[in-house]
């Protein structure tokens, strides 16, 4: 981990002696295979490190092609490369705990690095697994230098942080080895008190994010987790400094003691605490409404009201107030009830504004009746246009409500278009009326469709229908 | 719908109606439109008094809104609920302002025999409350869409359970409901008798009632419409 510069991942190699594991170490870190081996033969002999790095490396790195079938296979993820950013590197504690953000500077150069070669990978042996390899488009775009660092350090951040604190043990260790006598007594302590601030103020960065992204139950609840934790590590840290000697009975009991003087201080503070707690939901939940009622307020100003006072002033037109009302219905209906998140354009949304637009024309209400629904093409469009024609025909001649259905199945869309007029024969219409003849039988046929008119005395139907050509259609979306 | 009072069968007396409205202006309204052979009895504004006014009055149509204040918020699902015991006596005909389908399905399958929208004429409410005193469903186009939506448009032909699918006379029916037609005006579309009209709209009703399809109430739940 020391060693570092990464260039390309660290993979077994299938250039293998044993198990490939020199050869893709040696690749990692642009030394000759040779070197690498004599290294790990070496170090075998001290104390057999060398063969347990073998191992450990034999399992946790993956070969080449699991590395590349997993860097494939995974999407980058959302938040990783979110979560460490660097804003928080100046935190002492953190620094004292083991340099997690700013580490990297200390260890190992920059070194050169080619872009192209760099795919994301694993730069450290244990946490081979759970890198994502999101972060290395972005690496990929940054020039070598300086912001190196920071997608270095937002990737590793906690292995780092993890390494660091090893490596700090493993000197302490060492160290007292070599006969330093070295203040356990103390430095176990505060290590547990900076670690645990440490856990607990991770929560800062944690929470701004799930403000961020999305404030999910297991979010919380593992913060809840590690607030405890933190807690615990510090509390303790701190037991043990107080105390002193470090005597165990003396700190369990002081723990005892502290835990008891915690007890009773939250019994103390718990109800106030629940009142400042729900005190704070209710203001939130009161501002929301607020919000909610000053934009239905708005709303309503704008539109509604406005109408009414239209339809007031021309209250002795009734065919006027009967078309500002039926505008105005239809618009705070759509307002009311239409679902903002659902895509418009769709053939159900077309020809409900053409039966709109046709009311607000001519006065009369068309009613639409949707079942199921399909994407708009050229064709559709054809028939919603063949159909607005006949509805305008329908609201002009039939002087009344006129009703239209859409259905669209599988295999075809069908508009119906009906209303309750004194009815006409089609060979009665004079040959220069282009409406009927043209713009809704012709349109239909030159577009694959069919159209039928039927009329009576008691109304007139007019029946379009177009085929299917692609296997677009929506069922129930209306 | 403009089918009239003979269809349903001349009433051999008046009918008598409460209407449960929060809205004092509509339901003012409403009285002056229906027609004078129409007795209007009680009136209510909650779900509480519409209960109480149902239970002493024992109308033959109560024209209830199907959003109301009051009781736990059910509205008008909650009144049908309350009045479970006089169903046999008490018809019950939906009528709103509102064309969301989760509302029109929730009170249909409380028990209501129809649905209307407000904006009817008060002709074509008569003859709504005729037609459900006698026993009949009142289908709106809108209510035969959802109807047709929720089913699907495709025939009963595989289904193991009648109750999901509509025969393919009924679908007809729906079908032509939808597009306008009044029932006199389906029966002779199809060439059979308005009271075999009457006969499958009810049966599509009692289907919309009992269907245990759970996607029935899903699919109005997620329905989102104007």
């Amino acid at each position: 981990m020391t060693t570092i510069p990464v260039r390309p991942p660290l993979a077994r190699n299938s250039d293998r002696v044993i198990a490939g594991v020199c050869s893709g170490l040696a690749v990692h870190l642009g030394w000759p295979v040779r070197n690498v081996r004599i290294a790990m033969a070496l170090s075998t002999l001290a104390g057999g490190a060398g063969l347990a790095f073998y191992a450990w490396l034999w399992i946790m790195v993956p070969t080449a092609d699991e590395a590349a079938r997993r860097n494939a296979r995974r999407p980058a993820s959302p938040i990783a490369p979110a979560v460490s950013l660097p804003t928080a590197a100046g935190s002492g504690s953190r620094a004292d705990a083991g340099p997690p953000r700013q580490a990297p500077r200390g260890f190992g150069g920059p070194g050169t690095w080619a872009p192209g070669t760099w795919t994301a990978g694993p730069a450290t042996g244990p946490a081979a697994g759970n890198i994502p390899p999101g972060a290395a488009p972005a690496a990929a775009g940054m020039p070598a230098g300086q912001p190196w660092f920071r997608v270095r350090s937002m990737r590793y951040g906690k292995e780092i942080l993890l390494g660091s604190g090893l490596l700090l043990v493993a000197g302490i260790m060492i160290a007292r080895l070599l006969g330093v006598n070295v203040p356990l007594g103390t430095l176990i302590p505060a290590a547990a008190v900076l670690g645990g601030a440490a856990i607990a103020w991770m929560q800062l960065d944690e929470t701004r994010r799930a403000g961020l992204v999305d404030k999910t139950k297991a979010d919380q609840a593992g913060g809840w987790a590690r607030l405890a934790a933190g807690l615990a590590l510090v509390v303790a840290g701190v037991l043990v400094m107080v105390s002193g000697s470090g005597s165990w009975e003396q700190t369990w009991l002081a723990l005892l003691a502290s835990v008891a003087v915690l007890g009773g201080v939250v019994l103390v503070l718990l109800p106030w605490a629940l009142k400042f707690w729900r005190d704070l939901e209710t203001e939130r939940a009161g501002r929301i409404r607020e919000t909610e009622r000053a934009e239905i307020a708005a709303h309503l100003h704008d539109s509604v009201l406005q109408t009414l006072a239209l339809i007031q002033r021309r209250a002795g037109n009734e065919h006027d107030v009967l078309r500002l009302a039926r505008a105005q219905e239809r618009e705070l209906r759509g307002w009311l009830f239409q679902d903002p998140g659902r895509g418009t354009g769709q053939l159900s949304d077309r020809v409900k504004a053409v039966a709109a637009e046709v009311e607000d024309l001519l006065g009369n209400a068309v009613e639409v009746v949707s079942v199921g629904d399909a994407a708009m093409t050229e064709a559709r469009e054809a028939l919603v246009q063949a159909a607005r024609e006949a509805m305008l025909n329908a609201s002009r001649h039939g002087g009344g409500a006129v009703s239209v259905y859409l259905e669209v199945t599988d295999g075809h869309a069908d508009i119906f278009v009906k209303d309750r007029g004194p009815g006409f024969d089609l060979p009665d219409v004079p040959e220069d009326r282009m409406g009927v003849r043209e713009s809704i039988i012709g349109r239909m046929r030159r577009h694959g469709g069919t159209a039928e008119i039927l009329s009576s005395g008691e109304g007139t139907e007019v029946r379009l229908r177009l085929p299917s050509t692609g296997p677009d259609t929506t069922e129930g979306t209306a | 719908m403009n089918t009239l009072p003979e269809a349903a069968g001349p009433p051999s007396r008046s009918v008598r109606v409460v209407i449960v409205d929060d809205h004092t202006i509509f339901r003012s309204g409403l009285k002056a439109d229906l027609d004078a052979s129409i007795q209007v009895v009680g009136e209510a504004a909650t779900v509480e008094q519409a209960i109480a006014v149902i239970a002493t009055e024992r109308p033959d149509v109560v024209l209830l809104d199907v959003h109301l204040p009051g009781g736990l918020g059910g509205g008008g699902r909650e009144v049908i609920a309350g009045s479970v015991p006089l169903l046999a006596g008490t018809k019950f005909l939906a009528l709103s302002v509102s064309d969301a389908a989760e509302d029109v399905v929730a009170v249909i399958r409380a028990g209501a025999r129809g649905y209307i929208t407000k904006t009817i004429s008060g002709a074509e409410i008569t003859d709504a409350v005729y037609r459900v005193a006698g026993g009949d469903a009142v289908f709106s186009p809108r209510l035969a869409g959802f109807v047709l939506d929720a089913f699907g448009t495709a025939p009963a032909d595989i289904a193991d359970d009648e109750l999901d699918k509509l025969s393919v006379r009924e679908l007809e029916v729906m079908r032509l409901i939808a597009r306008g037609y009044s029932y006199k005006e389906v029966a002779k579309e199809l060439f059979i008798s308005i009271k075999t009209v009457e006969t499958h709209v009810s049966a599509v009703l009692r289907k919309l009632q009992l269907s245990s399809r759970h996607e029935l109430t899903k699919w109005a739940a997620e329905r989102r419409l104007l």
